[in-house]
């Protein structure tokens, strides 16, 4: 539901606005990391490319929501759930950036692959990317949605792309050994994985992010303090 | 008569109690003041509406929300100061100061309002100097030595951060004070008979910012030693100095609660729209 508008017009536009630049930011990221894991599989320089150069209106994307949150702190001096959205907003960037560099750094190591003849074992990163994928576009739909379960449903399942990482990085070791020779193309692989590993940290933490902005409880952690 | 003088410095209370509005489980506080039930009406106008909540001793307790919202009519009754105002009148309800009814008949009005002092929003130094505005509170109340007199206007202009501003000059008039000093010498005077608590109406509604950032840092150094309630209609003052906040609509407490609670995360809706500038 759409809260009511502020009494001042130029907070509601102040907010949207910030709001606007981490979706477009999102969408860019997503993009990005769309077309680095299809330079990969289609073995295309040029979607690799692409993804590499998309990075820097990401970057300057993720400036323009600090300079902007800032702006709204300072100006309007937010509270309650417009806190949260601003401090959200400002905690979400920075993952969706990281999120674009994994991309470059997939693309990087794709264009790398693509120089060989193709490996049968880059079939292991078909779920990998799945999963990585599925849990970014899920969390910034949590975000935006301000869906605190579906938040909750991503944060859940970063435990099985960890395992999906852990058991591919293991296979493809195994493989260096045994294949001396493609040695560079099973470490690429295995740097691939990593990223959509962290892909997944990333969302997690928007997850996380979202669950405050939306409910203003804190998750995090949550595993780790129950330990102690 | 009942001397307030001689009450319990405090009530212990059994929390939490029936409320209309949600309350926030406090940690073990003891409890100063009890609002219960509170119904409150100038004539045929009911401007307070079953009001209940519980104030903290030691703490800063802010009431915040719109114009004619019943905030300051409820901290005027803390202290009995609408019994100046014709047909004004508690209709229901009580107030417990220390455990002791405030409107019970017995009670000394005059020593109720010793025991609970009031900053108005405008500063109102009486047209003597800066040592009568203290001291003559002090005579009131029956003291009469120079020695004692003078030890108490020291107390209170430090405890009120005037006295290095002013003390070569105690003489002098306290109009001639800047607007922020004529304040705090308010608050010094409010001091001077020795409270348990003090109720501020926008206190530094008519200050720059300076002089209410020294305010506001008075109010977290006096908090030590006094409860205070403040009105303000400033939301990030609420935030920065009160420990609780309860939020009023229409005569009602919509929310009552730990200030942090309020402005990040409140339970009423009415209260989010508010604070976060929807309506008022």
């Amino acid at each position: 539901m759409t809260p009511p508008k502020h009494i001042l017009g130029t907070f509601d536009e102040a907010l949207s606005s910030l709001r606007n630049n981490v979706l477009m930011m999102a969408g860019l990221a997503e993009r990005t990391l769309d077309r680095a894991i299809k330079g990969l599989f289609q073995r295309d320089d040029n979607l690799c490319t692409t993804a590499i150069a998309d990075d820097e209106e990401i970057d300057q994307l993720e400036k323009q929501i600090d300079k902007d949150g800032v702006d709204v702190l300072l100006r309007f001096q937010p509270v309650a759930s417009d806190l949260r959205r601003v401090v959200a907003a400002m905690k979400l960037s920075p993952n969706i950036e990281r999120v674009a560099d994994q991309a470059t750094n997939i693309a990087r190591r794709a264009r790398k692959l693509n120089k060989h003849s193709p490996l049968p074992e880059i079939e292991l990163m078909v779920p990998i990317q799945a999963h990585a994928m599925s849990m970014f576009k899920d969390a910034i739909d949590a975000f935006t949605r301000e869906d605190v379960d579906l938040a909750r449903d991503v944060v859940s399942r970063d435990n099985a792309l960890d395992k999906m990482n852990k058991t591919a990085s293991r296979r493809l070791t195994q493989r260096m050994a045994e294949d001396p020779e493609q040695l560079r193309g099973y470490l690429n692989l295995i740097f691939i994985s990593r990223c959509l590993e962290r892909v997944g940290d990333h969302a997690t933490n928007i997850g996380e992010d979202a669950v405050y902005a939306a409910a203003a409880e804190d998750i995090r952690h949550q595993t780790a303090a129950a330990a102690t | 008569m009942v001397s307030l003088i001689e009450m319990p410095q405090a009530l212990p209370q059994q929390l939490p109690r029936q409320n209309e509005c949600p309350v926030e489980e406090t940690e073990e506080a003891t409890i100063m003041i009890d609002v219960r039930d509170l119904d409150f009406a100038y004539g045929s106008n009911k401007v307070l509406h079953n009001v209940s909540l519980d104030i903290p001793a030691q703490a800063v307790t802010a009431f915040i929300g719109p114009s004619g919202c019943g905030k300051t009519t409820l901290l005027r009754c803390i202290n009995r100061m609408n019994d100046l105002i014709e047909h004004a009148r508690v209709t229901g309800g009580a107030i417990h100061l220390g455990g002791v009814d405030i409107n019970a008949p017995e009670v000394d009005v005059v020593d109720l309002r010793r025991r609970v002092g009031m900053v108005f929003q405008k500063s109102n130094p009486f047209p003597k100097s800066i040592y009568e505005n203290i001291s003559y509170g002090l005579r009131i109340a029956g003291i009469n030595k120079r020695s004692q007199i003078d030890e108490a206007v020291e107390k209170s202009l430090r405890g009120a951060a005037l006295w290095d501003e002013v003390k070569d000059r105690l003489d002098e008039g306290a109009l001639g004070l800047s607007g922020g000093q004529q304040q705090r010498l308010c608050i010094a005077r409010a001091l001077a008979v020795e409270p348990d608590v003090v109720l501020m109406d926008e206190p530094c509604s008519a200050l720059d910012p300076i002089a209410t950032a020294k305010i506001e840092e008075l109010i977290h150094e006096l908090k030590m030693q006094y409860t205070i309630v403040i009105v303000t209609h400033n939301m990030q003052q609420a935030g920065r100095v009160s420990d609780h906040t309860g939020f009023f609509y229409l005569g009602k407490l919509i929310e009552f609660g730990p200030t942090t609670k309020i402005f990040t995360n409140p339970s009423e809706k009415r209260t989010e729209d508010y604070i976060t500038g929807r309506f008022g």
